[in-house]
């Protein structure tokens, strides 16, 4: 589903990501684990097509990103690290413009709207402006407009930044429920996260990836020892 | 279309649902009343023709205002990621936003048609040379918008933004001072550049190719910079 092949980026002269090479399958909940800046964010905006690679490809369903941005931007939901909400807006006119944008066809666009205001439990704050809601609140409105065209990849830049733990968990049954044989992938620096959502963990340290391989197989050290996500991130963070 | 449109509706909604459209609007059709009255006190003359040169002037005054925001404002808060990451095409989001500020600047002109109907009333204008020095600020109008948009789209702060339209568009609008200064092809250009030579034939009524060429080539020169502008993401 997803493929990049040696991706790199420079920022001037300083490297965000050293020659990336990944597949994520059908279906894979991928977490990328990383420290702060250490290039998650700017690997997520390539494969979303909002930044160029310096060199290196990324083929989304077989479709290269640079050549048919396009076509790949219909099969992306996307939500930055920061939802990207206009202030102003009442939850369901921007729910309404992003299905606008996203080629929802005019005919399906309320009943999607309906289904995903549900879907996020946005209902009872439909009519109000995206200002008056809380943190939590935005953040389920950035995640509404990234599924509102009912992509078959989402990408997720760090859902659960700055909300309380109940919030958090009902962030993560969220992404639990949305629909099977979709492709998700989740930035993050919250270990217990990955390990209560996530099948696959790529994780990222100074643009490289250092690890790539299912979360069992990251738990169990050579001699076959379980061990936490916390010790594996800090061992090949050092 | 349809995105286009979006985009446009957008715009618009934004522009009314905070305060600032109001405090435009309201401002600007002020100031145009007071100089209505006192051009039409003085002149004692059934015509616009000076209304329309105080308004091209206050234009250069007011549509940075209109446009400071228009991207500046959505690359700060980060919802320039969100329409680029949309399947939209950069010349939709440029069109859409274009049309934005470009209906609401309408809508101040259509405000200023009172004008026509008041000396109507009292004496007999002549009609067509009215409606072609309207045609003349609307372009004028339609050109500084264009401006302002691609100003816009080259910075992340809407001060910026504003600030550098103003410069822009008040060397454009004075450039005719700095003639006496220049000789041969400078002069040439300076006169072609300045939009003053430009508005001045609309105003008497008078439409050449020459000033038509002039206002729609540098609207769609702009347009087109401006989505090389966004394409290219040079506000990095």
């Amino acid at each position: 589903m997803i493929r990049t092949e040696r991706l790199t980026k420079y920022f001037g002269s300083t490297q965000a990501l050293k020659s990336v090479s990944f597949e994520i399958q059908k279906g894979e909940i991928v977490g990328f684990l990383g420290r702060n800046g250490a290039g998650k964010t700017t690997l997520m905006r390539v494969l979303t097509s909002y930044l160029p690679a310096s060199s290196g490809t990324v083929m989304i369903d077989g479709i290269d990103v640079l050549k048919h941005s396009l076509a790949v931007r219909q099969k992306i939901g996307y939500l930055p690290e920061n939802p990207p909400l206009y202030p102003n807006m009442t939850v369901r006119d921007y729910i309404r413009f992003a299905a606008q944008l996203k080629d929802v066809p005019a005919k399906r666009i309320c009943a999607q709207v309906d289904k995903v205001l549900n879907e996020c439990y946005l209902r009872n704050v439909a009519r109000k402006p995206i200002s008056t809601l809380s943190k939590g609140y935005q953040q389920r409105v950035g995640i509404a407009q990234a599924i509102v065209n009912d992509p078959q990849i989402l990408i997720l830049d760090e859902p659960t930044n700055g909300l309380d733990p109940v919030q958090i968990q009902r962030i993560r049954e969220l992404i639990k429920n949305l629909e099977e044989e979709r492709t998700v992938i989740i930035s993050t620096h919250i270990l217990s996260e990955i390990e209560q959502i996530a099948q696959r963990v790529l994780i990222i340290k100074d643009g490289e990836i250092v690890a790539d391989d299912t979360l069992n197989n990251l738990l169990c050290d050579d001699q076959g020892w379980r061990q936490s996500l916390e010790e594996v991130f800090l061992r090949l963070n050092q | 279309m349809n995105k286009i449109w979006a985009i446009t509706k957008k715009e618009l909604a934004s522009y009314f649902k905070s305060p600032v459209a109001y405090i435009i609007l309201i401002i600007t059709i002020a100031v145009f009343n007071m100089f209505f009255f006192i051009i039409i006190d003085s002149n004692q003359e059934a015509t616009l023709r000076d209304v329309f040169k105080v308004m091209e002037f206050l234009f250069v005054f007011i549509v940075p205002l209109l446009t400071m925001k228009t991207f500046a404002e959505e690359k700060a808060s980060g919802t320039m990621e969100f329409l680029m990451t949309t399947p939209t095409k950069n010349t939709e989001i440029v069109l859409g936003k274009y049309l934005g500020s470009l209906i609401f600047f309408t809508l101040i002109i259509a405000l200023t048609s009172m004008y026509y109907f008041i000396i109507e009333f009292f004496g007999t204008p002549d009609r067509a040379t009215a409606l072609v020095g309207y045609l003349g600020v609307w372009l004028e109008g339609a050109m500084f918008i264009a401006i302002g948009l691609l100003i816009s789209s080259l910075t992340r702060s809407q001060i910026v933004a504003a600030i550098c339209s103003y410069t822009v568009l008040f060397l454009l609008y004075f450039s005719m001072s700095f003639i006496q200064y220049t000789q041969g092809a400078a002069e040439a250009v300076v006169r072609y550049v300045s939009t003053l030579s430009h508005a001045e034939n609309f105003a008497v009524g008078l439409i050449t190719t020459a000033d038509l060429t002039y206002y729609l080539s540098s609207i769609l020169f702009c347009l087109i910079l401006t989505r090389i502008s966004i394409e290219n993401r040079l506000w990095r």
